[in-house]
């Protein structure tokens, strides 16, 4: 997958095991940081913020605790009221969705 | 009074430093639905939840609905509130329609669970920043005296989930700017079914994220991470949290 307006190519399997950077600059601690604030583990929490400030400063670890706690919120509220993905969007993204399993998700009609 | 935020990093950007106060008071203030009183009672067992034997055996359940039991919780509300609060904000990622359908047959109106929905939410998210910047989530506020005024937004209809919402088409004046550019993602739909908790909701989510997405790279927003460092982190969370949206 390349990014549209950078030409930068990301692989976005680290999305779904956070086991890589995906080709995202510091992808790793950001994933571990990711994981550690939607799990409220405090611990690592702590652990992965010193990693994110140590490589790439306080204002970037802010700004990314920012976009992790707005995205504690549109999941949550796509999930409570059961709404669909928007039928374009489901359309440009069936081969991403099938190659990232993410079907699986899609429990919410049972 | 000392100031609840006061622990935040100083480099905290100007504008999520000033929605957090916001946000937070508003979570005292009486909604359409709830009072005042509710709504801070609310935001303490999102708190609680986290502690919740039932909701740590059920996250580690294959299916969540298979385990039976009662929510360790504070008291002060209703057993179908806390069906709400609780798995919504430890399991989100496996709410069904049968949960749904249970929480209404349990006598919640439509209208109440979207507010609940919405507070919930917003104290999950203030809480998730302050436990990602290092600083203690604040006490919660002074619950504002008041009645809500209760009145159905006549002109929702159901769906695209299975709760009402307000279409586009379908706005009044006091929504005439909510869909403004082009912004007619279902996610800004969900919640619309209760108009005066948009502006609760969304002044706090859009200085955290951005107000629209659709910008260029990052347009002429500020930020200290580039726009593949957001989009990762988004849907890296929201993957931790089981969302396919």
């Amino acid at each position: 997958m390349s990014g549209d307006h950078t030409g930068d190519e990301y692989d976005l399997n680290a999305v779904m095991n956070g086991k890589a950077d995906g080709g995202v600059p510091h992808g790793s601690i950001l994933s571990a940081f990711a994981e550690g604030i939607c799990r409220n583990d405090r611990a690592a929490t702590a652990t992965a913020r010193a990693a994110v400030v140590e490589a790439m400063g306080e204002a970037a670890m802010v700004d990314a605790a920012a976009v992790i706690a707005a995205f504690n919120a549109y999941p949550r509220a796509a999930d409570a009221t059961g709404i669909p993905l928007e039928d374009a969007k489901a359309e440009m993204t069936v081969g991403l969705r099938e190659d990232l399993g993410l079907e699986a998700f899609n429990t919410g009609g049972v | 009074m000392s100031d609840p935020f006061a622990d935040v990093p100083a480099t905290t950007r100007g504008d999520i430093r000033a929605a957090l106060p916001i946000a937070r008071q508003r979570l005292a203030e009486p909604g359409a639905w709830l009072t005042g009183a509710e709504r801070v009672a609310v935001a303490a067992e999102v708190r609680q939840s986290w502690n919740c034997a039932l909701c740590n055996e059920r996250k580690n359940a294959l299916s969540p609905y298979t385990v039976a039991g009662e929510h360790d919780h504070l008291g002060a509300l209703p057993a179908a509130w806390l069906d709400i609060v609780h798995p919504l904000t430890t399991d989100s990622g496996r709410l069904t329609r049968a949960w749904y359908q249970g929480i209404r047959d349990a006598g919640v109106a439509e209208d109440e669970f979207v507010e609940i929905v919405s507070v919930t939410i917003v104290a999950v998210v203030m809480d998730s920043l302050m436990i990602g910047v290092g600083a203690e989530p604040p006490a919660l506020p002074e619950p504002v005296a008041g009645e809500p005024k209760r009145v159905r937004a006549e002109e929702a209809t159901l769906g695209p989930g299975w709760v009402s919402t307000i279409a586009p088409e379908n706005v009044r004046p006091r929504m005439a700017d909510y869909y403004a550019n082009e912004s007619y993602f279902y996610i800004r739909r969900s919640l619309t079914l209760v108009p005066e908790e948009l502006p609760k909701y969304w002044d706090l989510m859009d200085p955290l994220y951005m107000s629209d997405p659709r910008v260029e790279e990052l347009g002429d927003l500020k930020r200290s991470i580039n726009r593949a460092q957001i989009e990762f982190l988004a849907a890296r969370s929201s993957a931790l949290l089981g969302c396919f949206y």
